[in-house]
């Protein structure tokens, strides 16, 4: 009976022994000092995978370290799509980091789902006239900032200079005149323009959105439905169903953002749309091209169109609503917010990372760096652009609507059938804006 | 009942209790979870959500992109299933019939196997990309195509392109698989046949199959079942596209739970995957039975 009862416990304690390992939560649970000193282990997730910007946040996190000898700051990084898997399913087992970047339409996505603090009192202490109403507006609900923005950018038409010249061909004003240079303009093993519509990104519903937004339109409606078979829509697609079978490779019915900007880098497209990353990412692949290379305002519908932009980007910071330690997050933002860090962070990736805060790009130390001299028309182009646009529809304000738009691949898909099946442009319109109003009707 | 009872021994239940638990948090759960679900409305990041009964499988049933995909998952099984068998089998009786250096060339063909699948989707994207890719260049430069051909956005190419790369990387699997077999059938019976005056195919017919076809057997119940699940090729080279025309049942799944986020309708769909996989495995089982049962 004795040694049934031995075997029996030491079977219990095994048992238990596995459980507590598998259950086990390794996240170290840590309070603030009794003397205010911070102290606890944050994890911040970020999507900064260059080189250059990712040395410098690591740079910043090691002197907050140091600064606050109880404080860890596990970084992590991963791409965008990479990073928008991890954070849903992360949300639903728990899994989320304690502060991370977000793109303004995840942001709405996080703010629905209470998933993220607000961030007023960050905001107020470095200075809410610092920073664009536009940029904090995008992470605003019932009057509470729940982002602040990092950095901005805005995209602007990219051409190549010495290909233009050579053609005789001015900069185009206009789509017409954009569709005229890159149909002259592909020849040689030279594309005028790559037309991705690879349904993992968003760059179909991105290049749409250029011509709706050049024609005052855009791609939902006042009360946020799906706004894709308008005429001015309809024209829009005709256009880049235009550009593609004249002036594309076949292959960017696949393409994601990465493939579409390598062709440009590796001088393989005379015209590109993006934003003053299209610099560093030049500079890193065809050294040799850098000075041919210019960029200009989206082209207009007619040449006395007003000026508009159709896409600004705000990206910004947040903070969980998991964390344990909020308090640490803010202090670390407030320190990428200091001037000598921020300008470090900027140049990691210069006219790329335009400042989201005002009066740093006054600052000596901003305009000495020698890309941002170089191409100091290019900043003032996108920066204006900046200033004129929202995130892709966020016209509207911040909507829920306005990232399943871009995140669902549906334009992308819309693109492909028109393309690679031969379905009319009127049919598959009106297929996706039903979609994508069925996607807006479950989400709500 | 009282000595039964009594007879009980709990002492191995209890030892056997860790393994029973890890089996059901990892196998049973996931589907007992994936079945509750699949009758719910949840949502990836929405805490809420109600029970629906069966109308996520009936919203499915309905939805023509299913069956889309289904048919599609059903060709790219069939086809890749036969490519495999064919090349991995051929391999093998070519292999086996090889004096020297044997240990090489089944090393040379197992090299798919030995890469992560991420680099071998992206070495063919690289290797079939439509601008510089290695393969239409060489083509071109050899006067085969006039124009770069685009094996992954031709409507007309991209699935065989993907059932060709599949084939490519499953048959060093049967390969190997089947050349064990072979080694086990005895050299005597081969002898035995010749001094019969039995011909290359008799032998083949009457020796060779009826000792490896349980081995084949196998193979194709558990090739069917990772090939009709297979999701990481396919969405690394094209992503189901373009415009769904390599979209399989899984990664049908994935852009509903993962793109929509909508899980319930998601998990009726894997559901509905679990179903007809256990079907066919029935099917599959049933005639190795058979087999096995005739060999006896």
């Amino acid at each position: 009976m004795k040694r049934k009862l031995v075997l029996i416990l030491t079977g219990i304690m095994l048992a238990g022994s596995i459980l507590t390992a598998c259950g086990g939560d390794s996240k170290t649970d840590t309070t603030a000092a009794a003397d205010g000193e911070l102290e606890g282990d944050i994890t911040f997730w970020h999507s900064f995978t260059q080189g250059a910007r990712l040395e410098v946040i690591q740079e910043a996190a090691d002197e907050f370290m140091e600064g606050n000898p109880n404080v860890n700051i596990s970084i992590e990084t991963f791409s965008w799509p990479d990073f928008y898997t991890k954070w849903t399913t992360g949300l639903a087992s728990g899994n989320v980091p304690d502060m991370s970047t977000a793109l303004p339409a995840y942001v709405v996505e996080m703010m629905d789902a209470e998933a993220i603090v607000p961030m007023d009192d960050l905001i107020d202490q470095i200075g809410r006239d610092k920073f664009s109403e536009s940029a904090l507006s995008e992470g605003e609900k019932d009057g509470v900032c729940y982002s602040m923005p990092l950095y901005s950018h805005a995209q602007v038409m990219w051409y190549r200079k010495d290909l233009l010249k050579d053609a005789g061909l001015e900069v185009p004003a206009t789509w017409d005149q954009f569709a005229e240079a890159a149909k002259a303009l592909t020849k040689d093993g030279i594309y005028g323009c790559s037309f991705p519509c690879g349904s993992s990104d968003q760059m179909a519903t991105r290049f749409l959105n250029y011509y709706v937004r050049s024609g005052g339109g855009s791609l939902l409606t006042d009360d946020l439905q799906a706004n894709i078979t308008s005429d001015l829509a309809l024209d829009g697609i005709r256009f880049w169903v235009d550009i593609y079978k004249n002036c594309s490779p076949k292959d960017s019915v696949n393409y994601a953002v990465l493939d579409q900007a390598t062709l440009y880098y590796q001088g393989k497209t005379a015209f590109d749309f993006n934003s003053g990353f299209q610099i560093s990412g030049v500079a890193a692949n065809s050294p040799d091209m850098v000075d041919q290379i210019g960029c200009a305002p989206l082209p207009k519908i007619n040449k006395d169109d007003p000026d508009y932009s159709a896409e600004t980007s705000n990206t910004p910071l947040v903070v969980w609503q998991n964390s344990k330690h909020p308090e640490i997050c803010k202090a670390f933002i407030e320190k990428l917010y200091e001037e000598d860090t921020y300008i470090k962070f900027l140049a990691a990736t210069p006219v790329g990372m335009l400042p989201a805060i005002k009066g740093i790009s006054e600052t000596e130390a901003y305009r000495s760096n020698e890309t941002v001299q170089k191409f100091i028309d290019a900043e003032q182009i996108i920066a204006k652009a900046v200033d004129m646009g929202t995130s892709i529809g966020f016209e509207h304000g911040p909507s829920i609507q306005a990232g399943l738009l871009n995140s669902q691949g549906v334009i992308e898909r819309m693109f492909q059938n028109i393309l690679t099946n031969g379905e009319d442009v009127e049919t598959a319109a009106q297929a996706a804006e039903d979609e994508l109003n069925e996607l807006f009707r479950i989400i709500q | 009942m009282k000595n039964k009872r009594k007879q009980f021994d709990y002492v191995r239940w209890i030892f056997v209790l860790p393994a029973l638990v890890i089996v059901g948090v990892l196998l049973i759960y996931p589907i007992f979870s994936s079945l509750y679900y699949s009758m719910t409305t949840k949502h990836l990041i929405k805490p809420a959500y109600d029970f629906i009964g069966l109308a996520n499988y009936q919203a499915v049933l309905t939805d023509p992109e299913f069956f889309q995909a289904f048919f599609t998952s059903i060709i790219w099984t069939v086809c890749s299933l036969t490519g495999q068998i064919l090349i991995g089998f051929t391999s093998a009786l070519a292999i086996n019939r090889v004096k020297h250096g044997k240990g090489v060339y089944r090393t040379l063909m197992i090299i798919p196997w030995a890469f992560p699948t991420i680099v071998i989707a992206l070495s063919w994207k690289w290797i079939l990309n439509g601008v510089s890719g290695f393969l239409p260049n060489l083509l071109v430069q050899l006067g085969i195509c006039g124009t770069l051909p685009q094996f992954l956005s031709d409507n007309s190419m991209v699935f065989i392109t993907l059932i060709f790369i599949n084939i490519w990387f499953g048959a060093p699997m049967i390969m190997v698989n089947v050349l064990s077999a072979l080694q086990t059938i005895p050299q005597d019976q081969y002898e035995a046949a010749q001094i019969d005056g039995a011909s290359h195919f008799q032998q083949f017919y009457h020796i060779t199959m009826p000792h490896i076809k349980v081995v084949v057997g196998l193979l194709i119940v558990l090739r069917t079942i990772w090939i009709f699940n297979n999701f990481d090729i396919i969405y690394l080279i094209t992503g189901g596209g373009p415009a769904d025309l390599t979209t399989t049942v899984p990664i049908y799944a994935y852009n509903m739970g993962w793109g929509t986020k909508m899980l319930g309708k998601s998990s009726a769909v894997t559901m509905l995957l679990l179903l007809f996989l256990l079907l066919i495995c029935v099917v599959y089982f049933t005639i190795l039975a058979k087999w096995e049962k005739e060999d006896k």
